[in-house]
């Protein structure tokens, strides 16, 4: 290891003080702030995700041809991707052309 | 046919993700000698099933994708990738490294690791529960000691790194974020952790996915901010240390053994 990259255990230990002392506010920013005050248990679950206790698996779907046939890929994305824009310009998701 | 259950088993699971396969040999229905409709239904609920538990465990790369799209890929990747496990919480857990190499999402090239992130999601949010230290446990420490301090991390806490903005693209597609073009366009470490009910997600700072991949690999405090420094030199050790302890990741410290 480069010797420039060693930290003297002073500069540790100042930085551990000077960090409990910011701890009051949070350092990294959280999109939500946690509740802690709230128990786990059946009926919380993630935003955005079900409840993988009964949810995720099971269907009523009851059909017998194929909900959504392999070469959907004929459908340009309907998503958020063109809304993200990138360096290279927005996504699009059109077919491949071969 | 119980004969050879393990042969039985093979051909039954290889007509259930194979649409043109026969109906496996041995079943039957008091209606009909070959039910082939029926195994047909069967078939699609596995397939329909399975696919709705990787919109539930991706709910925003579907979002970003489409629903259409989603569900096409979905059942491209559960013909190749079946469940392992009957715990369908972990399925899909393999899903990022397929998209990084389907060629029709090769275009949204943060796409596999936003499934990462999302992946990742759902792992800490089914991680074990625990109490995180809180800043008054540190008050008082001895602080010479604290360079060789080892953490042990909570069991929620994960790491994704990307050289894109995986977390701006996570919190605006789920709803936290006003969905926006992204103008600054840069790589994103997320953190993803669940010291509470709540799992949240953070943009780490500049050298935070160093410091704290190197804290979990079991290296003392002080080696960790090392790590970090030879990696970012603007790691802002402070900073970090408070992102640790403030947020939840201490799930209890293992002081050095004493020199004798």
């Amino acid at each position: 290891m480069n010797s420039k990259n060693v930290i003297a255990n002073a500069t540790i230990a100042g930085s551990f003080a000077a960090a409990l002392a910011m701890i009051t506010a949070p350092a990294f920013s959280a999109p939500k702030p946690p509740q802690p005050t709230m128990d786990k248990c059946y009926g919380i679950a993630m935003k955005g995700d079900n409840d993988c206790a009964a949810g995720a698996g099971t269907t009523c779907a009851g059909t017998a041809s194929a909900d959504y046939q392999g070469n959907a890929w004929k459908y340009v994305a309907k998503g958020t991707c063109t809304t993200i824009k990138t360096p290279k310009g927005t996504g699009s998701l059109e077919p491949i052309k071969s | 046919m119980s004969a050879m259950p393990a042969q039985f088993e093979m051909s039954f699971a290889d007509a259930l993700l194979n649409a043109d396969r026969p109906v496996p040999c041995g079943i039957t229905a008091h209606n009909a000698a070959i039910p082939t409709r029926r195994f047909a239904v069967y078939r699609n609920n596995v397939a329909v099933g399975l696919r709705k538990a990787l919109q539930s465990r991706f709910p925003v790369v579907e979002k970003i994708i489409g629903e259409e799209f989603f569900a096409a890929m979905a059942l491209v990747y559960v013909r190749e990738q079946p469940p392992r496990s009957p715990q369908l919480t972990t399925y899909g857990d393999e899903l990022p490294a397929f998209i990084a190499a389907f060629e029709p999402a090769r275009e949204l090239p943060y796409l596999a690791d936003v499934a990462r992130l999302e992946a990742a999601r759902t792992r800490s949010y089914h991680a074990a529960d625990a109490t995180p230290l809180g800043a008054d446990h540190f008050a008082g420490f001895d602080t010479d000691a604290v360079a060789g301090i080892r953490i042990d991390m909570h069991p929620s806490t994960e790491i994704v790194r990307s050289p894109y903005p995986i977390v701006t693209i996570w919190a605006m597609n789920s709803g936290e974020q006003e969905l926006a073009p992204i103008e600054n366009w840069h790589g994103e470490d997320a953190l993803i952790s669940r010291p509470s009910p709540q799992v949240e997600i953070r943009a780490l700072p500049p050298g935070g996915a160093a410091f704290l991949l190197a804290l979990a690999a079991g290296l003392p405090l002080g080696r960790a901010a090392e790590a970090a420094l030879a990696e970012e030199p603007n790691f802002n050790l402070t900073g970090n240390l408070a992102g640790l302890i403030g947020s939840g990741l201490v799930r209890d410290i293992v002081f050095p053994q004493p020199k004798k």
